[in-house]
């Protein structure tokens, strides 16, 4: 609750914008007080994005006002809302891979420095630099090249980057969603450092919890109008959950009957699985084993940085593997590329779903055939339009995926629904093993249930799943056995029996073993 | 009916028949040929048709073979070269080694497809991004063709005139690059590699992880490119009856603008099939109505890249997604 004298730094009146096709927003009014943290909360495609990216120039709004300390602005370009204080942390990384941290984070002075000839050197730099990672209290060292970063440490870069600009205003747009639980204490911490100097935060999260522990008010969007904005201490998460769903939540996490592993053979064993980085920093998986029966689902958790990802990958023969064996059925499996793994009928579906999941400029029908094409084409490789469309449709509704046709190009559909045609194409190409890498994230609610529905769905036909996630809650809900990782060393694999949520957060945090399981030393 | 309506009607089928690739670089085509037409007396003559589409031929043939590789997301700047070279092989073996035509020919196919599948060696197995890779092809191809020639033209070919020799009133090479552009429609939109080639070069990491071995992909499509390539240094044989060691010299920008003037995106993933050769159509013609208007050749060159950005500018309009 702000105690502070609720004078309003910014201000927008109707705001309007329309997308070929859409109306992204229709006519948002919204105000931030000074020195509060204010939370802008709803499902995928509600517009949250949109309204941080007109407020920081990146998008122009079609109609309304944006007054900033009671004066009416014109925002056009990113730099114009820096000239007025505002300043917006993205959700995915926009920093320049091959400069350094130091020069990174320097890049936010520079449209404010006054001639193009200013002086910057080693020292000035690293000054610059070490003030700012200073105040978010991370040890990076400044030369280091910003690709060799993890995701997390990348965000946390981005922020230092966004406080030297000298924002009063700083947006930030999803920043936990690729942080450890230790870098989002931190980053709350530093929140709460930003809001007694004074300044201002809009605070996009997916995640509910998040909005009780750190937001003074909340606003909820829902298909591009303001649904509320709420004092968080006069409201309980619940209802911000169903003014976002507009309905009542069922259930968000659905139950499924747990499967009684028989003494049949595996039909995936990894033995003793090491592998090598290609990145200097990469995480390296050390003797990792373990086993996957017909019908079940083994979880997977971690940190990040736990090598759940690299887990996913070596099992499809990207990740480059220097010890170890990986059985199907029974036999020694050699895979040295997803087409291989493809042939022994394992899937990957990769945690980014728009670089790794998907061709964006194919059509829904091309993507969902993608991985079956050498199956359904006829001699000399000829293919039946018709034949992939029957196909496509016959997905489409199974999976319930939202698209005006089979031909809409996969770059038009919500995250969610690319998320469904990536399974569509998974499930065309008759896998035996399903490897989910991160299948909910980034994706609204109502499909997370459903896509965690077909997941318990597949495994109750006899697929065999790996399902990588850091939602525990899910892991928890849908999984047989749970194997939990940390720094690319394997500390437990249990059955999911008794097993509470504390207990596995402590062992994914590399806490204290709690089982009777091994447990390697970590460093 | 009032005239706002049928504006709008207008608008409205321009919305519904601009959503096929196609009909931007067809209409660019017509409308260039009607102001052709309207330009020059000469041009709509016979024989100057006739030379518009022997001049046609070869381009196109490099167009085709161009426009696969950057669908992939790669590009290719060797045609130029494995054009000429492919054309001094067949004539060597022809005029040299007193071979029958057929095995000259097939010389010539050989050399085009070799260079092509080492394109295609150094892009996926030495890992050399493909702009330098065929750099080299480009550099090193032409310096082999100045050694076999020893930079003098090789004459005498007048056996390859079965090139430009007509059935039903058209020449047969010009009948050649029609039938390979419905080859390449066929291929790139009917077959499994054609899918794969649009996958490739819309997202090959996706692509890759959908279990589709690129590498293999693109070896093959640089092997078929440079085949491609040897036809049109055939049809030039053929054109000039003469093998010329300066020949097909620039031409991979002809190749290169011809598949972008076609709707092609140079990020690799989009384009129709057909574009090319509409491209290497609209690129003769703007050389040959300079010429019949007597336009000093060296303004050729300007207009022809002032065509070239402005079709691109055209084409890029009211993307949605460039990558």
């Amino acid at each position: 609750m702000p105690k502070t004298n609720n004078k309003v730094v910014l201000e927008t009146k109707n705001i309007v914008k329309k997308f070929p096709g859409v109306i992204a927003l229709k006519g948002i009014d919204f105000n931030l007080y000074k020195g509060e943290v204010h939370a802008l909360v709803g499902q995928n495609g509600a517009g949250k994005s949109t309204f941080v990216k007109i407020l920081n120039g990146i998008y122009v709004a079609d109609k309304g006002e944006i007054i900033i300390n009671g004066k009416k602005v014109n925002i056009r370009k990113p730099i114009d809302a820096k000239r007025h204080g505002i300043t917006l942390v993205h959700q995915e990384v926009t920093l320049i891979p091959y400069l350094s941290v130091a020069e990174n984070i320097y890049m936010a002075k520079i449209p404010f420095t006054k001639s193009p000839f200013t002086r910057i050197n080693k020292k000035v730099l690293e000054e610059f630099s070490e003030k700012y990672l200073g105040l978010l209290g991370i040890k990076i060292d400044p030369w280091i090249k910003v690709k060799e970063l993890s995701v997390g440490e990348q965000q946390l870069v981005q922020i230092a980057r966004a406080l030297a600009e000298n924002a009063n205003i700083i947006c930030l747009d999803e920043p936990t969603s690729a942080l450890t639980p230790a870098e989002v204490e931190r980053l709350f911490q530093i929140i709460r450092d930003l809001k007694k100097s004074g300044k201002s935060i809009i605070f996009i999260t997916h995640h509910i919890d998040e909005v009780f522990r750190i937001a003074d008010r909340v606003t909820i969007l829902r298909d591009g109008e303001k649904i509320a904005t709420l004092d968080v201490n006069k409201v309980k998460p619940l209802d911000v959950v169903k003014l976002m769903l507009g309905r009542e939540p069922s259930r968000f996490y659905i139950s499924r009957e747990k499967k009684h592993i028989a003494k049949e053979t595996p039909i995936l064993m990894v033995k003793n699985l090491s592998t090598e980085p290609e990145k200097i920093r990469g995480i390296r998986l050390q003797n990792i084993s373990f086993d996957l029966y017909k019908g079940e689902i083994l979880g997977v958790v971690g940190l990040l940085g736990a090598g759940k990802t690299e887990l996913g990958k070596a099992l499809i023969g990207i990740e480059k593997i220097i010890s170890g064996e990986i059985y199907i059925e029974g036999r020694k499996a050699r895979i040295k590329s997803p087409s291989d793994a493809l042939r022994y009928g394992i899937y990957y579906l990769p945690e980014n779903r728009r670089t790794e999941g998907l061709v964006l400029l194919l059509t829904v029908r091309e993507n969902i055939i993608l991985s079956s094409i050498d199956r359904l084409a006829r001699t000399l490789g000829l293919r039946s339009i018709d034949r992939e469309k029957q196909i496509a449709i016959q997905w489409i509704k199974r999976l319930n995926i939202v698209t005006p046709s089979t031909e809409t190009r996969a770059m038009n559909l919500s995250g969610g629904n690319q998320q469904k045609v990536v399974i569509a194409k998974a499930l065309e190409s008759r896998p035996k093993i399903l490897v989910f890498d991160e299948p909910t994230m980034g994706i609204d609610i109502g499909t997370k249930v459903e896509i965690r529905k077909i997941i318990s769905e597949l495994a109750t036909q006899g697929l065999s799943v790996i399902l990588m996630s850091s939602d525990i809650d899910e892991i928890l809900a849908l999984s047989d056995r749970i194997l939990i990782l940390y720094k690319g060393r394997q500390v437990a694999l249990l059955p999911n029996k008794d097993l509470t949520r504390d207990q596995l957060m402590d062992m994914i945090s590399g806490g204290r073993q709690v089982f009777e399981t091994p447990i390697f030393p970590t460093t | 009916m009032s005239s706002s309506e049928k504006f709008r009607l207008l608008i409205d089928l321009w919305k519904r028949i601009s959503v096929y690739e196609e009909v931007k670089p067809l209409i660019a085509l017509i409308g260039l040929f009607i102001a052709s037409a309207i330009l020059s007396p000469h041009f709509l003559s016979p024989y100057n048709q006739r030379i518009l589409l022997l001049q046609t031929a070869p381009l196109a043939m490099l167009a085709l073979g161009e426009s696969m590789i950057i669908l992939m997301g790669s590009i290719d700047l060797s045609p130029g070269s494995v054009m000429a070279l492919s054309g001094t092989v067949a004539a060597i073996t022809f005029i040299n080694y007193q071979q029958p035509l057929p095995i000259a020919i097939l010389a010539g196919l050989a050399t085009g497809a070799l260079v092509g599948f080492i394109n295609g060696l150094l892009v996926t197995k030495a890992k050399i991004p493909s702009f330098v890779a065929t750099l080299a092809a480009l550099v090193a191809g032409r310096g082999m063709v100045l050694i076999l020639t020893g930079g003098q033209p090789i004459v005498g070919l007048t056996s390859f005139r079965i090139f430009t020799n007509e059935i039903i009133g058209i020449p047969v090479m010009v009948w050649i690059f029609i039938l390979f552009t419905i080859i390449n429609i066929f291929l790139l939109k009917r077959t499994s590699l054609g899918l794969k080639v649009y996958a490739i070069g819309g997202n090959e990491e996706a692509a890759r992880y959908s279990g589709i071995n690129a590498d293999m992909i693109k070896l093959g499509i640089f092997t078929l490119a440079g085949t491609y390539y040897a036809i049109g240094g055939l049809m030039m044989n053929a054109r000039l009856e003469v093998a010329y060691p300066w020949t097909g010299w620039g031409y991979e920008l002809d190749a290169i603008a011809s598949s972008v003037l076609g709707g092609i995106q140079l990020t690799g993933g989009a384009g129709s099939p057909l574009g090319p050769t509409l491209g290497a159509y609209i690129l003769t013609l703007i050389t040959n109505i300079l010429i019949l208007m007597g336009v000093n050749p060296y303004v050729q060159w300007v207009v022809k890249g002032a065509v070239l950005a402005i079709a691109a500018t055209a084409l890029t309009r009211g993307l949605k997604y460039v990558k």
